[in-house]
C-alpha cells in the first residue's frame, strides 16, 4: 500500500513566504469560496467533502476563508485592462510546481487550516499548456497525494476540450468567468477574451453533467463528475451595464446551464487606464445584486419582476422591498393562512422564517405576539402582514417607503454575513432546517 | 422549589421525575442559582428511575436521548431548566413538540439545542491542528459547550491515517482519537512536542492570511463583521491571528 505518511515527509519543496504571497494576491479578487456542494468521501489518505461547506477562518474585510485560494503562475501572455497580473503590468512573477501547490494544500489541510484548495491560474505560454498544468496538479493531489478534500478548478479559456472534460473527473467544482456582462464590454476591455468562448465551457459542462448522470444511474461509469456543479464570476461597475442587463444574464446562466452560483466582484480599482473607471463600484451596488440573486434562487421570483432590463436596482431598500411597494395591491397577507409562496415575498421575512412560520401556525393561531417570541424581525414585515387579521403597520404608502429605508440604514452589515455560508441549494435547504 | 442534582444525565432524569409536578420547580446543577428564603432539596440519582423515564419519554420522540444529550452539553447557565420545562411538555404532549415555535419553553430549547449545533458547526473550522513530532496532531479548544468528542468523529472521518488529541483547556478533558477508537480522557495539560516543519506551516499560513485581505475593502464595518463570525474569544487558538507561530506550551 502506498504510504501517505511518507509521502507528506519528503517536503518536496516548502515554498517560500514571498513566493506564497504573491501568487495569493494575484487570486485574492476571486469572489468564490463556498467548499459546499460536495460529499466526496475519503477512500484512503487524506480528507472529504463537507456537503454544508465550511468556513475556517474571516479575514478583516469581511470575507471567509475557505480554501485555499491561489494561483498556480501570475505570469500571463494576456493583456486585460482590469487585471493586476496583464502582461504590461510591472509586477512581480512567480510560477508555483505542481508539488509545491500538492504540499501546501496537504500541509494546510491537515492542520485544519482549509476546506481545500481553488486553484487558478494565469494564462502562460498559451492556454492548452497551463491547463495541463492545472490539470497535473489536481490530478497528483487525488492519485499520488490521495487527497479527498475539495478542489475548486478555475477552467483557462480556449483550452482544449478534452483536457477540460478530464479536469472534470477530479475537480469538485469548475468555473470558468464571464468576466464582464457583455460583449462589447469584453472587447473594449479583455480583447483576447470573447462571449461565446467563455459562454461556451459553461454549457458543455452542463451537458456534459446530464449525459454523466445518465451513464451513472444506468451503472454504465462511477466515479465523480464535478459534484459541486459550476460557477462563474462577473466584474461589476467596470463597464457600463445596467443591473437588469447583469441579472437577466445570471437567469439565464442558472437556467440553462444549470449554474449553481453566479458571483459579483465590485470593481476595485487596481490598476491604473484610461479606459477604466477610477473609482470602484459601491459595495453596496454588489449587495443589491447578492440580494436579487437570492430572490431568483430560493424565493421564486423572476427577473421580470424584480427589475426591467434598462434600470438600476434601488440602493434605499432591498430588491424585495422594492417589488412589494410596486405590488402593494396584493398586501397585506393574513400570516395565518397565507400561502408559502406568498409568505416568502414578505419584506423582511427570508426563507428560514417563512418555514418557521408554517410550522408554528400547525399548532395554534399566531399573533404579533407570537411572531415576536419567535424572534422573526417584524421591522419590515408588520407592514405587509396581518396577524389574526390584525394589522400593526402604517397604512400610508410613503411613510412605508420612508420606514423601510431608514431601517436598510441601519441593518445594511448585518445581512451580508450570509454569502459565504449558503452557496448551493441543498446547503439553503439545511439553513431552513436550522442546521447551518 | 429549587432542585439541585449532579450534573449528569441519570441525575437530569430522576429529577425530572421527582421535580415533575412542582409548578415553580427551578431545576439546577451549579450552586450560583441558590436564591435565599427558597427551599431546596439535592435530588440523589436513581439508576432505575432515569432509565425508565428515558425509555417512556423516547416513546414520544424518538430523538428524545439525543435530544437530552445535547442540552446537558449546553453551556447555558440555565440549560437544565430550559431542558426540564420542554421535556415537561413532551409528556404532556405525548408526541415531538419541536415545531411548536410559538411556545416560549420550546423555543428556549430549540435555541438551546441549536446553539450547541452552530458550535459543533463552527468548531469544524476553527480547530487548529498543531503537528506533533510523532505525527500525532494536537488542537487546544475552549468551547461554549461540552463538544469536544461530538468534534471528534469528523476529524476521524477526514484524517483516518492520524492520531489526534482534542484538548478542552476549559473543562481539563479531551477527546483521542488513537488511529482505531476515539474515547474521552481527563486532560489537565498537555506536552506538546513540535514537529520539524511545524512553525514553517504556521507562519506561511500566517503569511497567506495577511496576503489574501484586501486592504481595500477594509474597514470597522467589516471588522465587525468578522467579529460576528468568528467572535474573539475564539481568537486565542487561531494561529492566524497570533502575531507569532503557535506553542502551546507557552500558553
Amino acid at each position: 500500500m502506498f504510504d501517505f505518511c511518507l509521502c507528506a515527509r519528503y517536503n518536496i519543496g516548502m515554498i517560500s513566504e514571498e513566493r506564497l504571497k504573491i501568487l495569493t494576491e494575484s487570486a485574492k479578487y476571486d469572489v468564490s469560496c463556498s467548499s459546499s456542494g460536495s460529499g466526496r468521501k475519503n477512500q484512503g489518505g487524506m480528507g472529504n467533502g463537507y456537503a454544508a461547506g465550511c468556513c475556517h477562518s474571516f479575514t478583516p474585510d469581511g470575507r471567509c476563508i475557505s480554501l485555499l485560494k491561489i494561483v498556480l503562475s501570475n505570469d500571463c501572455v494576456y493583456d486585460c485592462k482590469y487585471c493586476p497580473n496583464r502582461v504590461s503590468a510591472d509586477v512581480p512573477r512567480t510560477t508555483a510546481t505542481p508539488d509545491e501547490i500538492c504540499e501546501l494544500t496537504i500541509d494546510f489541510y491537515k492542520r485544519n487550516y482549509i476546506e481545500g484548495l481553488f486553484l487558478s491560474s494565469a494564462v502562460f505560454k498559451n492556454p492548452d499548456y497551463t491547463m495541463e498544468r492545472l490539470l497535473l496538479v489536481v490530478k497528483k493531489l487525488r492519485t499520488e497525494y490521495r487527497f479527498h478534500g475539495y478542489i475548486h478548478l478555475k477552467g483557462i479559456p480556449k483550452a482544449d476540450e478534452r483536457l477540460m472534460h478530464e479536469a472534470a473527473k477530479y475537480a469538485d467544482r469548475m468555473s470558468y468567468n464571464v468576466e464582464l456582462p457583455t460583449e462589447q464590454s469584453l472587447k473594449l476591455l479583455a480583447p483576447l477574451k470573447r462571449k461565446e468562448i467563455l459562454l461556451w465551457p459553461l454549457r458543455s459542462w452542463a451537458v456534459q453533467k446530464e449525459q454523466f448522470r445518465e451513464a451513472n444511474r444506468k451503472g454504465l461509469i462511477k466515479g465523480h463528475f464535478l459534484p459541486a456543479g459550476q460557477t462563474t464570476q462577473m466584474i461589476i461597475g467596470a463597464s457600463p451595464e445596467a443591473d437588469g442587463q447583469i441579472l437577466r444574464l445570471s437567469q439565464a446562466l442558472y437556467r440553462k446551464n444549470g449554474l449553481k452560483r453566479v458571483y459579483y466582484s465590485s470593481y476595485v480599482p487596481v490598476v491604473q487606464d484610461k479606459l477604466l473607471p477610477t473609482v470602484g463600484a459601491g459595495q453596496l451596488r454588489e449587495h443589491r445584486l447578492y440580494q436579487a440573486d437570492w430572490l431568483l434562487r430560493f424565493y421564486g421570483f423572476s427577473v421580470e419582476e424584480i427589475i426591467n432590463e434598462g434600470e438600476n436596482l434601488a440602493m434605499e431598500y432591498d430588491p424585495k422591498c422594492a417589488w412589494a411597494l410596486k405590488n402593494m395591491h396584493l398586501f397585506p397577507i393574513e400570516i395565518n393562512r397565507a400561502p408559502l409562496e406568498m409568505l416568502l415575498r414578505v419584506p423582511g421575512i427570508g426563507a428560514k422564517n417563512a418555514y418557521k412560520i408554517l410550522e408554528a401556525r400547525k399548532y395554534t393561531i399566531l399573533s404579533f405576539e407570537s411572531l415576536q417570541k419567535m424572534r422573526i424581525a417584524l421591522k419590515r414585515a408588520k407592514h405587509f402582514i396581518t396577524c389574526n387579521g390584525k394589522f400593526f403597520g402604517e397604512k400610508n404608502e410613503c411613510a412605508v417607503r420612508g420606514l423601510l429605508a431608514a431601517a436598510e440604514t441601519q441593518e445594511s452589515a448585518e445581512q451580508l454575513d450570509l454569502f459565504g455560508m449558503l452557496s448551493t441549494p441543498q446547503n439553503a435547504l439545511i439553513a431552513l432546517h436550522g442546521q447551518l | 422549589m429549587i432542585y439541585f442534582f449532579d450534573g449528569t444525565k441519570n441525575g437530569f432524569l430522576t429529577t425530572f421525575c421527582t421535580a415533575f409536578k412542582d409548578e415553580n420547580a427551578l431545576v439546577t446543577h451549579t450552586q450560583a442559582q441558590l436564591v435565599l428564603g427558597q427551599e431546596s432539596v439535592c435530588v440523589t440519582t436513581n439508576e432505575d428511575v432515569a432509565k425508565r423515564a428515558e425509555e417512556r419519554l423516547s416513546v414520544f420522540d424518538r430523538d428524545f436521548s439525543y435530544d437530552l444529550d445535547i442540552l446537558m452539553r449546553s453551556g447555558m447557565p440555565d440549560h437544565a431548566q430550559i431542558a426540564f420545562r420542554y421535556f415537561r411538555l413532551l409528556a404532556k404532549y405525548k408526541k415531538p413538540i419541536n415545531k411548536r415555535l410559538a411556545d416560549a419553553d420550546v423555543f428556549a430549547a430549540v435555541s438551546c439545542m441549536k446553539k450547541v449545533g452552530h458550535e459543533i458547526h463552527k468548531l469544524h473550522g476553527f480547530v487548529r491542528f498543531i503537528e506533533t513530532a510523532s505525527d500525532a496532531l494536537y488542537a487546544p479548544i475552549s468551547p461554549d459547550n461540552d463538544i469536544c468528542d461530538l468534534l471528534a468523529p469528523h476529524f476521524r472521518a477526514r484524517f483516518p491515517l492520524f492520531p489526534f488529541v482534542i484538548h478542552d483547556v476549559k473543562r481539563k478533558k479531551a477527546a483521542v482519537y488513537d488511529g482505531k477508537h476515539i474515547f474521552v480522557a481527563p486532560l489537565e495539560q498537555a506536552d506538546v512536542l513540535l514537529s520539524a516543519n511545524e512553525t514553517e506551516w504556521q507562519a506561511l499560513w500566517q503569511r497567506y492570511y495577511k496576503s489574501v485581505t484586501i486592504a481595500a475593502r477594509t474597514s470597522t464595518e467589516r471588522e465587525k463583521q468578522m467579529r460576528g463570525n468568528m467572535p474573539i474569544r475564539y481568537w486565542k487558538f487561531l494561529t492566524e491571528l497570533q502575531e507569532t507561530p503557535q506553542n502551546p506550551d507557552e500558553n
